[in-house]
C-alpha cells in the first residue's frame, strides 16, 4: 500500500498560541482515516493545513508530504481537483446557487480533465445517475433537499478525479437515512484512493472504517484501528464521546404522573399545508401536562411546522386544536430554538435581556441564581453577549430564559443538533428533567430516532 | 455606542471647526452681513476684515460665517427629519402588514420616478427664498432612501427566531424594536443620515446658484458662489470661501459615513 500523505510533526499557532499539538499521520491507498473530536478541537484546522487551505495569520510548522513529496502551498495548490480535494462543511453553501446540477459537475469534466462539451454532459449525467440524482439535474441547489445537494456537490468535487478526498464534517445537518447514504458514496468515490474524513458522529465513524484519530482541545488522545478503538476504547475522552451517542444513552425521560395529569392539548384530525404542499393530514394526538413528546421524521416533512402550528405560529389548514389549562398566559407557551445564536440580541448582554424579561413579568430575581447553578452556567455568561459564549451554555441560557417563566408547553426544535455529542446530551438531560420538575410538557424535535427514544414519554412520527 | 474608526473621526472634527467657526463668526462680528462699505470693496484679507470684504464692501467672515450655519441648519434638519420619517415607515411597512406595505410602494415608487432635485426645484420654484420650503422638499426626496433600506433589513429581523421568541415572552413592540430592529438598521441609518447631510448641502448651494434657493441680502454658500463669480479674475480668493467650505463639508460628511456604504 502506498503512502498517499505523510504529516509529521505538524502543528498550527497563531502567533505563540498553539492551536494543535503536533501530530503525525499517514493516509495509505485503500485504507480510510477518521479524525474524530468535538467542534472546537482542531480537526478542520488540520484538513486546512493539509490542503494549504489556512486563514491569513494562522502558521504551519512541521512537514506535509504528499505523493512521496515534501510540498509547498503553491504546489499542493496545484493538486485541487486532480489529485486532492476537500469538500468543506456544509457543502451546499459551495455548490453555485443559480446553475443547474448537472452543469455544476459538467463543468468539471469540461475544464479540469479538458473534454469536449457533449463528452462532458454525457459523463455529468451518468454521474448524477450512479448517486441516484438521475431526473435531478436540471435543479438548482435550492430545489434539491440537504441530502440530495450533499450527493450533488460531492459528485462534483470528486468529477476532477482525485485520489486524495479530505471530507469535512459531510454529514452535518443530515438526517440519519441520509447520513448512511453520504457515507457510502464518500466510500465508493475513494476506493482508487484513499480518504480522509473528519466527523464528531461516532457512527460515521463506525461505518468508515480504516484508521481512527481522536482529538480533544488540538491534541492527539487515541489512535488505532476505528473497530477495536470504538468497541474498547482507553482514553476517558473517547469513552464519553462513545457515551454520548443517543443509542447510548440509558433512559432519561422521567416518570410522570400520567394518571392524575390533565389534558394540556388535544389535536384533531390536524393538517398542515405549506407552500401549496401538504405536509401531513388527519394527525391526532393528546398531550398531557408535563408530558415528553418527542416527533421524528426526515427533513421537510413538517416536524417544526407542527410544533410552530401548536404555538400559533402558523395557521392549521384544517382540524381542530383545543389547549386546555385556561389560567396559562399566552407567554407560557413557550419554543427553544435550533441554532441558539439566532434567537437572541446580539445588541445587548445577555444579563441584560434577563433583566427585561424579569422586568416585564416581575418575576423574583432570586429565582435566577439557583436555576443557574442547576443547568450549570457560570455567573460571568450574563455580561457577555449571545455572540460571544458556545452554543451549549447558551442553550442552556435559553432554557433558564424560558423556566423563569414557568412555562406550561415548550416546543424544543432541534435543540441540540448544532452542538457536539457530548453538550447535546448534556442539554436535552437538563432540559427534560427541570422542565418536568415544572410540570412543563415538552415537544422535542429531533432527526435522531434514538435521542427521542430514549428521552420521551410519547412519539408521533411523521 | 458605535466604534468610529479615523478618517470618522476627522470628518467629524472637520464638522465641528467649521460649526465653530461659524456660531463664532455669527456671536462675535461687529459687522452685519449686509452693511455695506463701498469704500472697501474686495479687500484682500486683513486685521480689521479676516476674511476681506465682497463687491459691495460686506465682510466675508460675518458673511461666510452665517452662510455655513444656514448651512448646516438646513442639513441637519434635513437629516433629522427624513431620517426619522423614513426609519418610522421603512418599519411600519414591514409590521402593519400587506396593504401598507403596498400603499407604502406606491407612494415612494412615485417619489423615485421623479429625479431629486427635479423636485426641490418644483418646490423652490413656488416659494423661492422660503427656507420651510427648502426644508420640505429636501426632506420629501431624502427620506425616501431611508426607508427602502430600512424596510429590507427589518423584514430580515421580523423573520427571525429572536424575534419571535422575544414577541412569544409577551415583549411589546417598542422593546421589540429597541432590541433588535434598531440594533440591526442603526449602522445603515446612520451612513444614510451622513450622506444626506452632504446632499443637502449641495442641494441647497445648488438652488442658491440658480437663484432660486434663500434670496439676497442673506448669505448663502450657493448664492454666494453666483455673486462672487463675475470677480474670480481680480479677488479670486473671495470666490474661493464658499467654494471651499462647500467642498470641506462635503468631504467632512463623506468621511464622517465611513467606508460602508
Amino acid at each position: 500500500m502506498s503512502v498517499l500523505l505523510k504529516l509529521t510533526n505538524v502543528a498550527v499557532y497563531v502567533g505563540d498560541t498553539c492551536l494543535l499539538e503536533p501530530m503525525s499521520l499517514e493516509l495509505k491507498q485503500g485504507e480510510p482515516l477518521t479524525i474524530l473530536g468535538q467542534t472546537g478541537s482542531g480537526k478542520s484546522l488540520l484538513a486546512q493545513a493539509i490542503m494549504g487551505l489556512l486563514p491569513d495569520g494562522l502558521t504551519v510548522s512541521g512537514e506535509i508530504e504528499t505523493f512521496g513529496k515534501v510540498m509547498t502551498i503553491e504546489e499542493r495548490q496545484a493538486l485541487w481537483g486532480r489529485e486532492m480535494v476537500m469538500l468543506p462543511q456544509e457543502p451546499w453553501h459551495s455548490l453555485d446557487p443559480l446553475m443547474k446540477g448537472v452543469d455544476q459537475v459538467k463543468e468539471v469534466y469540461r475544464f479540469v480533465r479538458g473534454n469536449s462539451a457533449e463528452m462532458s454532459l454525457a459523463m455529468a449525467e451518468d454521474d448524477l445517475g450512479q448517486v441516484g440524482l438521475v431526473g435531478n439535474g436540471h435543479k438548482r441547489p435550492d430545489e434539491l433537499s440537504g441530502g440530495m445537494a450533499q450527493r450533488l456537490a460531492i459528485t462534483a468535487a470528486t468529477a476532477g478525479g482525485a485520489h486524495v478526498i479530505l471530507a469535512d464534517e459531510p454529514t452535518k445537518g443530515l438526517d440519519v437515512s441520509r447520513r448512511d447514504g453520504i457515507v457510502q458514496l464518500l466510500q465508493a468515490r475513494s476506493n482508487l484512493g484513499s480518504l480522509l474524513t473528519i466527523t464528531h458522529d461516532v457512527s460515521v465513524a463506525r461505518q468508515l472504517g480504516g484508521l481512527l484519530l481522536v482529538m480533544k482541545e488540538g491534541c492527539l488522545v487515541e489512535k488505532g484501528e476505528a473497530a477495536n478503538l470504538l468497541d474498547s476504547p482507553q482514553d476517558p475522552y473517547t469513552r464519553e464521546l462513545i457515551a454520548a451517542e443517543p443509542s447510548a444513552w440509558s433512559d432519561i425521560a422521567p416518570p410522570i404522573r400520567r394518571a392524575s395529569s390533565h389534558d394540556l392539548l388535544v389535536a384533531d384530525k390536524l393538517t398542515l399545508e405549506r407552500g401549496g404542499r401538504v405536509l401531513f393530514e388527519g394527525l391526532s394526538f393528546t398531550i398531557k401536562q408535563g408530558e415528553v413528546v418527542g416527533i421524528v421524521g426526515d427533513s421537510g416533512c413538517g416536524k417544526s411546522s407542527l410544533g410552530d402550528a401548536l404555538l400559533n405560529l402558523l395557521p392549521v389548514s384544517a382540524g381542530k386544536l383545543t389547549r386546555f389549562h385556561k389560567n396559562a398566559k399566552p407567554y407560557q407557551w413557550l419554543k427553544l430554538y435550533q441554532d441558539p445564536p439566532s434567537a437572541f440580541s446580539s445588541s445587548v448582554s445577555l444579563g441584560q435581556l434577563l433583566d427585561d424579561l424579569v422586568l416585564l413579568h416581575d418575576i423574583d430575581k432570586a429565582r435566577i441564581a439557583p436555576l443557574m447553578t442547576k443547568l450549570k452556567l457560570p455567573a460571568g455568561i450574563l455580561e457577555r453577549n449571545c455572540l460571544s459564549v458556545s452554543g451549549g451554555e447558551l442553550q442552556r441560557f435559553a432554557i433558564l430564559r424560558a423556566l423563569l417563566l414557568d412555562p406550561v408547553f415548550l416546543f424544543a426544535d432541534e435543540p441540540t443538533s448544532r452542538l457536539d455529542p457530548i453538550t447535546a446530551k448534556e442539554v436535552t438531560q437538563l432540559l427534560v428533567e427541570l422542565a418536568t420538575e415544572a410540570n412543563c410538557a415538552v415537544l422535542l424535535v429531533s432527526h435522531d430516532p434514538d435521542l427521542i427514544q430514549r428521552t420521551c414519554h410519547q412519539v408521533i412520527a411523521l | 455606542m458605535m466604534k468610529m474608526k479615523k478618517s470618522q473621526w476627522v470628518g467629524l472634527a472637520i464638522l465641528l471647526a467649521l460649526l465653530a467657526f461659524s456660531l463664532g463668526g455669527m456671536a462675535f462680528s461687529p459687522y452685519s452681513i449686509s452693511q455695506q462699505d463701498l469704500n472697501a470693496i474686495m479687500e484682500s484679507p486683513s486685521a480689521i476684515h479676516w476674511l476681506g470684504t465682497d463687491h459691495f464692501g460686506r465682510s466675508m467672515f460675518t458673511r461666510m460665517a452665517h452662510a455655513v450655519g444656514l448651512s448646516f441648519g438646513l442639513s441637519l434638519l434635513c437629516m433629522f427629519t427624513s431620517s426619522l420619517v423614513g426609519t418610522a415607515f421603512g418599519v411600519w411597512s414591514v409590521w402593519g402588514g400587506k396593504k401598507v406595505d403596498v400603499a407604502m410602494g406606491i407612494v415612494v415608487n412615485i417619489l423615485l420616478a421623479l429625479p431629486g432635485l427635479v423636485v426641490v426645484l418644483l418646490f423652490a420654484a413656488i416659494a423661492p427664498g422660503s427656507f420651510l420650503v427648502l426644508y420640505l422638499a429636501i426632506s420629501l426626496v431624502q427620506w425616501v432612501e431611508y426607508f427602502r433600506v430600512v424596510r429590507a433589513v427589518t423584514q430580515g429581523v421580523i423573520q427571525s427566531p429572536a424575534r419571535q421568541s422575544s414577541r412569544m415572552m409577551g415583549f411589546g413592540r417598542w422593546y421589540q424594536f429597541k432590541r433588535h430592529i434598531w440594533p440591526a438598521i442603526s449602522p445603515s441609518v446612520f451612513t444614510l443620515a451622513a450622506f444626506g447631510g452632504a446632499n443637502a448641502i449641495l442641494t441647497m448651494a445648488s438652488l442658491g446658484f440658480v437663484y432660486v434657493g434663500i434670496q439676497p441680502p442673506l448669505a448663502e454658500l450657493g448664492l454666494m458662489t453666483v455673486e462672487l463669480f463675475p470677480y474670480y479674475s481680480e479677488a479670486p480668493w473671495l470666490l474661493a470661501q464658499p467654494l471651499v467650505v462647500i467642498a470641506l463639508m462635503v468631504f467632512a460628511f463623506h468621511l464622517l459615513a465611513g467606508k460602508r456604504a
